[in-house]
């Protein structure tokens, strides 16, 4: 319950921040290659064992199920 | 002396934004006055979505061990490795779209996988998890869930091509995709397409998107060499000709010889097919200069062939039954068991549905031009009683335009499956089953280091192409039932000089 009350917070964190609006001349820090809000490249290796070795997948963390004999 | 050092390191990084708003404010005027032109010439200069080809040759090598093999029933060496060489090729189609084709193999060996046959001293195994190999001798075979046995089923190769079509509207305030792929190994294949949708508005501060994906696989199920018996000559596996058993002495823990060894809850699957259907949303949000945030919900349907045919199930009230040393019963589930194989009741039973939900959330923080704080949360839950979450982070740290080094940690722990028991805990009048450890309660700790290198000018070239960046990631993986693994893995891009 405690972590789907903290999901929820970070939902209420991102979307009340949509009344703030950053220029394009701002944005020098928002489009370093590090701000980038998914797993990088080399990362997928790392989420393919772990889709193997844990049950759970998915939520911008690799695929969802399918396409390999793992759980 | 050392308050005047910050006050000119602060005044340097104000001189420094200063000039990059200027030049960026700069840049915005050239934009508008250009935007004053003609449409024709706006479309002239507009950027390209990728502005030439890039090649992307990534591999990585993994390493594990453990005690919990789930082919044995949830016993035995899980020794495995992996070496997987990627290439990723994305190519520009027009100014709006382009064509990414991944390409890779998967090649595997495993201690756990190759105990289909346990029983295969020499020689390659066949279907079924390989029969034969010693069949109709009178000196009984040996194995154990802590031996590696020679079968084929130890190792395999999965091979994978994906292809996917991107393109944006021409304000990149809108983008679609659709992409289509398959994978094949030796006992699992798949097919999937799927396609994806994404908005941004208020400025390119906000984005929402949309993806759908279906996995349509399916099983070439191998199974326990004592259950493929079984299954083909049913009631006279033991003393028929063509049987792997004849003339194999399979005895009670007391070391008996006995013929009552008849696995009569496993049966032939008359469903093969494993069908995926994911539906993923994602919100993002600017919520500063510095500061930017997504959530992300999942929705996963899957039905059909869920569990896996090659993993063992015994229980506990049922005789046991083995092959081999008698004498070395006692030390069963000690690695020092070298030379005896209880043999399985079933393999592992599991709904043919389940309902997976991930709910995620990534924060990354700007906090200089050295330092950026990557972070990711994840809560997870399915109907097979399944809850778990996951907390990452990353701190990559700039030393130069070149060169990077990114720690990295992350914290996983689920729950148990409701159908998980451990070695030779289930009940023959149950209706689901598995004593797979990858569904059992544990936590785990994975932390590892990145570095990376990135070419300004791409001056080292291969043929056409210059390195535009490097990679190489090392992490460390220990789970709290005893499996530790390592991973290394490595990227190289390549840019296609214009």
């Amino acid at each position: 319950m405690k972590q789907i009350k903290s999901i929820f917070i970070a939902l209420y964190l991102v979307t009340s921040g949509s009344c703030t609006v950053v220029k394009e001349y701002n944005k020098v820090a928002i489009n370093d290659e590090d701000m980038l809000l998914s797993a990088i490249d080399c990362e997928r290796f790392e989420t393919n064992f772990q889709i193997y070795r844990e049950a759970a997948a998915g939520a911008n963390g690799g695929k969802t199920g399918g396409g390999c004999g793992c759980n | 002396m050392r308050l005047q050092q910050g006050q000119t390191v602060e005044k340097q990084e104000v001189v420094v934004d200063a000039i990059k708003s200027f030049l960026f404010g700069f840049f915005l005027l050239i934009c508008a006055g250009l935007s004053a032109q003609t449409k024709d010439s706006l479309t002239q200069f507009k950027k390209k979505i990728l502005e030439s080809v890039e090649v992307d040759l990534l591999m990585s090598y993994y390493e594990q061990e453990g005690i919990h093999a789930a082919v044995s029933g949830g016993i035995g060496n899980e020794y495995l490795t992996n070496y997987a060489p990627t290439i990723v090729v994305r190519m520009p189609l027009s100014e709006d779209a382009y064509l990414t084709a991944d390409v890779g193999i998967s090649a595997y060996t495993s201690a756990s996988s190759s105990n289909g046959n346990p029983f295969n001293q020499s020689g390659a195994s066949t279907r079924g998890g390989g029969r034969g190999a010693v069949r109709g001798s009178y000196n009984s075979p040996k194995g154990s869930p802590w031996v590696a046995s020679t079968g084929a089923s130890g190792k395999d190769v999965l091979t994978t091509v994906n292809l996917a079509y991107q393109k944006a509207s021409e304000d990149r305030n809108r983008y679609w995709g659709v992409n289509v792929g398959g994978s094949n190994e030796y006992d699992y294949s798949s097919f999937n397409f799927g396609t994806s949708f994404a908005q941004l508005w208020n400025e390119k501060n906000t984005e929402f998107s949309l993806k759908a994906q279906v996995f349509l696989d399916q099983w070439d199920p191998i199974i326990p060499t004592e259950l493929h018996e079984y299954e083909l000559f049913q009631d006279t596996f033991l003393y028929n000709q063509d049987s792997y058993f004849l003339g194999v002495s399979i005895t009670d823990d007391q070391g008996n010889s006995v013929a009552g060894y008849l696995p009569e809850n496993f049966t032939s699957y008359t469903t093969v097919s494993r069908n995926s259907f994911a539906v993923s949303l994602g919100l993002s949000q600017i919520l500063s200069p510095k500061l930017q945030g997504a959530i992300f919900a999942d929705l996963v349907f899957q039905k059909g062939l869920l569990s896996n045919p090659l993993q063992r199930v015994y229980f506990q009230d049922r005789d046991d039954f083995y092959i081999g040393n008698f004498r070395t019963i006692a030390q069963y589930t000690n690695p020092n068991n070298k030379d005896v194989f209880h043999l399985a009741d079933d393999v592992e039973r599991l709904p043919s549905q389940r309902l997976k939900i991930p709910l995620g959330a990534r924060l990354n923080y700007y906090i200089n031009e050295y330092v950026v704080l990557r972070s990711y949360a994840r809560y997870y839950a399915d109907d097979w009683g399944i809850y778990s979450s996951t907390f990452q982070m990353e701190l990559p740290i700039r030393f130069n335009l070149s060169w990077k080094l990114t720690p990295i940690y992350r914290y996983y722990d689920q729950t148990a499956a409701d159908y998980f028991g451990a070695y030779n805990s289930h009940l023959s009048s149950q209706d689901f089953y598995t004593s797979d450890y990858d569904l059992s309660a544990f936590s785990s700790h994975q932390w590892g280091i990145s570095l990376n290198y990135r070419s300004v000018l791409s001056q080292l070239k291969l043929f056409d192409f210059g390195l535009k960046s490097a990679q190489l990631r090392a992490q460390h993986y220990s789970r709290s039932d005893g499996l530790s693994a390592y991973i290394v893995s490595t990227s190289f891009r390549f840019v296609l000089d214009q």
